[in-house]
């Protein structure tokens, strides 16, 4: 590979992230004037950073391409949101799309860190988003619990990357909690995931559909890497722990979804329950033979749900969209083969199964059940007939991310490759 | 001429000369000119029997057909087989000759003609079949065409096709039946029985290396059963033949059976199809040989059998007096002889049953009172065909003057019933003789109840014989219509039908098999007279008086008692059926309900519908709320961790 080499010892990549955010940058400054600039700069600066990733790491592109197409979706799904901040928010999503574009090329904690908050912060000022003066109600409850969050996993990753070096249970132990309920209070884990259903049902469709999707990603990757390592001998016992929050989020999301009527509040605990699945994987650790297992299905599910919030969410902003579309979409969130939605529950349960968690693989299964009835009524709801706008495309796009995976043979082998480079971090 | 070939054209020339006429439903030019071509391809079955009977040895022919499973099709050519498949061939022909004229003019003439061959075709199944599951395919077919052509008038639109009198009902039960539930009653009934049966040729085939009848170790399979379990599986098959042979308690279902058109009366219900319940029984005894077993099987499984077979006997001689004293009481004339038809097989099924202590012979009696009922019951029942189209009424009426009209089936009546019913030196005569003498062996196990039961229903029977005779050529009331002219090919039908008894009667004294028939029935013995002689003085007699006195007006009460079937219909329409509706009233608003009430509307969705509201009432929407549950919910877990670890539960 060609290896432009600068006087600081900066690789290509580095590079063209350099210049990536240096063109979002100025691009979003004059964005507030120029509005189109914004999203010009927006998509340059992912391009640039699609690029920059994939050539550092060829293997790392069945991530980076989905990533990319995910990122310039929620791009185009802006444009019908005229806010306060139209033109900067194409800015915040570039940012959020280039930091979880390079998430897999650093092993520096620092970077990792910084990583994390670079995904969350832009969020806050994205939920407030809507037609005509900010949401600042939802503002304020969002931000709240998204500092909490910041703190308990900023804390919790320090504490456990301190163990590894000189090792003390009760840290791990504290560490490993406060990493996971960090995480928890992210992306809306019950039981503390109060915060999802009233922000889903009051914020603006769009800017829910980004931090429905797109956010949700980068959490679960840093998780994922710390915890895999500083793992000690401690951490089967406390995978438990985990274990048992995950069944909790997966019945609350799912049971609560069952009565509830708004379609905002529908998604909000379709994410409590998602998030929910996700975070089994994190069981992984006590086998780290099989890692990228988990990885896999971690990845897959976040894509899908990604994918079917965007469609969803839109498609309530538009008050409609074609209803195979939406069904095709519901499928996939039930877990319908060979859509992208059972393959990631698929490679999820195997994990499980490997790690020897048996009775959660069935906690899992009977959800995916007891999510059907409300998938089903959301489909139902948001489904009209086909208009050529943009709402439609999107949800389009959307069926596509879900229906690429048809056969998962080429992106597990490429998740493969991946995990195999997730190895330790350097403090 | 290649063998699988005279069996394909056996079986396949009745069923594809019927296609065009099914497919040609819609035209009336084309239906009333098919026919033909159906009762020809009897003809070739007919045709296909006689060369069998006179060219084949006796052995057995198999083709593959699922042989992993050990089902084939094999066909075996033994004494019974060739013989019955003559008679079946040949009956089906003179009816379908007789059909052409009696069926002119009918409505649906495609679904009769199909039907009618589609029997021919599965009878000859039965009888060739040695494969018992093979043989179960033709049965069910039997069962198929009953239905379809008993029910063949299914619109209820003429009285003249019902059973029973207008209006008439005992208690809650109208003793009036029409077309369509006639057919409905004959498919449920054999229905009921075929299942057992079903499952009795299931456990035969898993206890046995083969299902061929011929080749089955008997013997060993008893021993395996043991008595208990011997006589399960006999009376699950039983159930099969004896409701399609319409014994006590399954009989009502051929009473209304005659609702069907009379060609169908006279080849399923006389003939054939009632006869295949007691050929397979007379088959099956065939080849167990219980008469051997006797001799050589020790232990259970052969006390077992012995049951089997005395219930058997005696079902089949009850069955016997029941027919012969519900057919004294019938004033309908098809009603009459199906009860007399039921009476009949009812002595086949007793006759071939007392091979048990009697041996081989036994079963040779049973065999060919059967092919002398077939033929003299057929002839009966086309009589009654003729006679109900030309009166237009379905009652017993007729007098002199009306028998000098109706001349040949005056005649044909007269030697049918004389012939049939045990009278010295005729036909049946010498087979009733070796029945009452086979009746007579049972002595030592029975004493003297079967042969008693024998002789009264030969008695009854004559008498029921005569009045039909009787009351429709000599003493009957003279009929409202009369239409005596035409119906060549029906004359001709059952004119060939009637002349086969003397053929018959010529076999009995030319065979060898049957000279001990003809010893059986010799006048005097050590200067005594024979039980047998008696029996036929009797019967004689008792033909006489009902001929002079066919209706004695202070037995009335009785008869109508016998007329209504000594109330059986109440088991099949009332009571079984009021079981049955009970039961599904169960299962319905208890069971479905209950389990639609707990799974789709009650309690499940009452679960989750309350753990859903109460997870959705955490959303009151202040966020001081939230922040009090997260913030407690996390210093909690961090609190109860660190004390678990400090513990050193973890450490």
């Amino acid at each position: 590979m060609m290896n432009f080499t600068l006087p600081y010892s900066l690789s290509m990549p580095m590079v063209m992230l350099l210049g990536a955010v240096v063109i979002l940058s100025v691009c979003s400054a004059f964005a507030v004037k120029y509005r189109n600039l914004g999203l010009v700069g927006a998509v340059v600066a992912i391009l640039l950073g699609f690029g920059g990733v994939t050539l550092d790491n060829p293997n790392l592109v069945y991530y980076t391409g989905f990533v990319l197409v995910i990122s310039l979706v929620n791009l185009a799904s802006l444009r019908a949101l005229k806010s306060a901040i139209q033109g900067v928010d194409y800015g915040l999503v570039g940012l959020m799309a280039l930091v979880t574009l390079y998430i897999f090329t650093t092993q520096d904690l620092a970077m990792i860190l910084a990583a994390f908050v670079l995904v969350s912060v832009p969020t806050y000022i994205l939920v407030m988003a809507r037609e005509g003066g900010a949401n600042v109600e939802v503002g304020i409850k969002y931000i709240t619990f998204m500092v909490l969050a910041t703190i308990l996993f900023l804390i919790g990753a320090v504490i456990l990357a301190y163990t590894k070096n000189a090792f003390n249970g009760l840290l791990y132990i504290l560490g490993y909690v406060m990493l996971v309920l960090g995480l928890s209070i992210e992306v809306g884990v019950a039981p503390l995931h109060e915060w999802v259903p009233d922000v889903f049902a009051s914020a603006d469709p769009i800017p829910l559909s980004i931090i429905a999707s797109l956010a949700k990603i980068v959490p679960f990757v840093i998780a994922l890497k710390i915890l895999l390592a500083t793992a000690s001998e401690l951490t089967i016992s406390i995978t438990l722990f985990t274990a048992v929050l995950a069944a909790i989020s997966m019945f609350t999301g799912n049971i609560g979804a069952l009565t509830s009527k708004e379609p905002g509040r529908i998604l909000a605990y379709s994410t409590v329950a998602n998030m929910g699945y996700v975070l089994a994987c994190v069981v992984v650790i006590v086998k780290p033979q099989y890692f990228y297992f988990a990885l896999t299905g971690a990845l897959l599910m976040l894509f899908a749900n990604a994918a079917g919030k965007i469609g969803f969410f839109n498609a309530i902003k538009n008050k409609g969209a074609f209803s195979p579309l939406m069904y095709l979409l519901a499928f996939s969130f039930i877990g319908l083969p060979p859509l992208m939605g059972f393959w990631g529950k698929l490679f999820i349960l195997f994990t499980l199964v490997k790690a020897e968690y048996v009775w959660l693989v069935a906690l899992m299964v009977i959800n995916s059940a007891i999510s059907v009835p409300y998938y089903l009524r959301l489909a139902r709801e948001l489904g009209v007939g086909w208009k050529p706008d943009l709402v439609n495309y999107i949800c389009l796009v959307a069926v596509i991310i879900i229906l690429i995976t048809f056969l998962p043979d080429w992106f597990f082998r490429g998740v493969e490759v991946i995990a195999q480079s997730v190895g330790g971090i350097v403090i | 001429m290649n063998e699988w070939l005279v069996f394909l054209l056996l079986f396949l020339a009745p069923v594809l000369s019927s296609v065009p006429i099914a497919l040609a439903y819609k035209s009336k030019e084309w239906t009333a000119k098919l026919p033909y071509l159906s009762v020809f391809g009897i003809f070739i079955s007919v045709l296909m029997s006689l060369y069998i009977l006179f060219t084949f040895p006796e052995q057995q022919y198999s083709y593959p057909w699922i042989p992993e499973v050990g089902i084939n099709i094999v066909f075996i050519t033994d004494y019974l087989s060739r013989n019955m498949g003559v008679i079946t061939a040949v009956i089906a022909f003179f009816i379908g000759i007789y059909g052409l004229d009696y069926m002119k003019g009918d409505y649906r003439p495609s679904w009769y003609w199909f039907f009618f061959n589609l029997f021919t075709a599965s009878m000859l199944l039965v009888v060739y079949s040695d494969n018992l599951f093979l043989l179960f395919v033709g049965w069910e077919g039997l069962g198929a065409a009953s239905w379809g052509l008993i029910g063949h008038w299914f619109r209820d639109d003429n009285d003249i096709a019902y059973v029973g009198k207008e209006g008439r009902s005992v208690g809650p039960l109208r003793l009036y039946w029409p077309p369509s539930f006639g057919g409905w009653r004959a498919i449920s009934t054999i229905r009921f029985g075929d299942v057992p049966m079903f499952f009795a040729i299931a456990a035969i085939w898993a206890l046995s290396p083969t299902l061929n009848i011929s080749e089955i170790e008997w013997g060993s399979l008893f021993t395996t059963l043991g008595a208990a379990g011997t006589i399960i599986l006999f009376l699950c098959l039983l159930m099969g033949l004896f409701t399609k042979s319409a014994q006590v308690p399954f009989s009502e279902w051929l009473m209304t059976a005659m609702t069907g058109p009379t060609t169908v009366s006279a080849l399923l219900h006389s003939a054939t199809m009632v006869a295949a319940g007691a050929f397979v029984f007379i088959k099956l005894t065939w080849y167990i040989e219980p008469w051997h077993l006797a001799e050589t099987m020790h232990g259970a499984g052969l006390e077992g059998l012995e049951y089997v077979y005395i219930v058997v006997l005696f079902i089949g001689l009850i069955s016997g007096l029941y027919g012969a004293l519900a057919g004294s009481g019938m004033l309908e004339r098809k009603v009459l002889l199906a009860a007399s038809t039921m009476s009949s097989i009812g002595l086949m099924f007793a006759a071939t049953a007392a091979s048990f202590w009697v041996g081989h012979f036994a079963v040779l009696v049973g065999f060919w009172y059967m092919a002398v009922h077939a033929f003299a019951k057929a002839s009966l029942f086309l009589v009654s065909g003729h006679l109900i189209h030309a009166t237009h009424s379905r009652f017993l009426n007729g007098g002199r003057e009306f028998a000098k009209k109706m001349l040949p089936a005056c005649i044909v009546t007269i030697i049918a019933t004389t012939f049939l019913v045990g009278i010295p030196l005729l036909t049946s005569y010498w087979v009733k003789s070796a029945m009452d003498e086979v009746m007579e062996h049972l002595v030592h196990d029975f004493g003297y109840l079967p042969l008693v039961l024998l002789v009264l229903t030969s008695v009854v029977y004559a008498g029921i014989m005569a009045k039909f005779l009787a009351l429709n050529f000599i003493k009957g009331e003279k009929p409202h219509h009369e239409h005596t002219e035409g119906g060549t090919l029906m004359k001709v039908g059952y004119a060939l039908m009637v002349s086969v008894l003397f053929l018959l009667l010529y076999l009995i004294f030319t065979l060898e098999e049957t000279h001990e028939f003809v010893a059986a029935g010799a006048f005097f013995k050590q200067g005594m007279i024979t039980v047998s002689f008696a029996v036929g003085i009797l019967a004689l007699l008792a033909y006489l008086v009902a001929l002079y006195r066919p209706r004695i007006s202070f037995l009335s009460g009785l008869g109508t008692f016998f007329g209504d079937r000594m109330y059986l219909p109440f088991l099949n329409d009332y009571i079984v059926p009021k079981i049955g509706f009970a039961l599904a009233g169960v299962v319905q608003n208890y069971g479905n309900t209950g389990i639609d009430g707990f799974f789709n509307t009650k309690v499940i969705p009452g679960f989750f519908g309350n753990v859903s509201r109460r997870i959705r009432s955490i959303q009151t929407g202040y966020l001081s709320r939230y922040v009090s549950i997260v913030l407690g919910v996390v210093m909690l877990i961090l609190i109860l961790i660190s004390l678990v670890s400090l513990k050193g539960v973890v450490l």
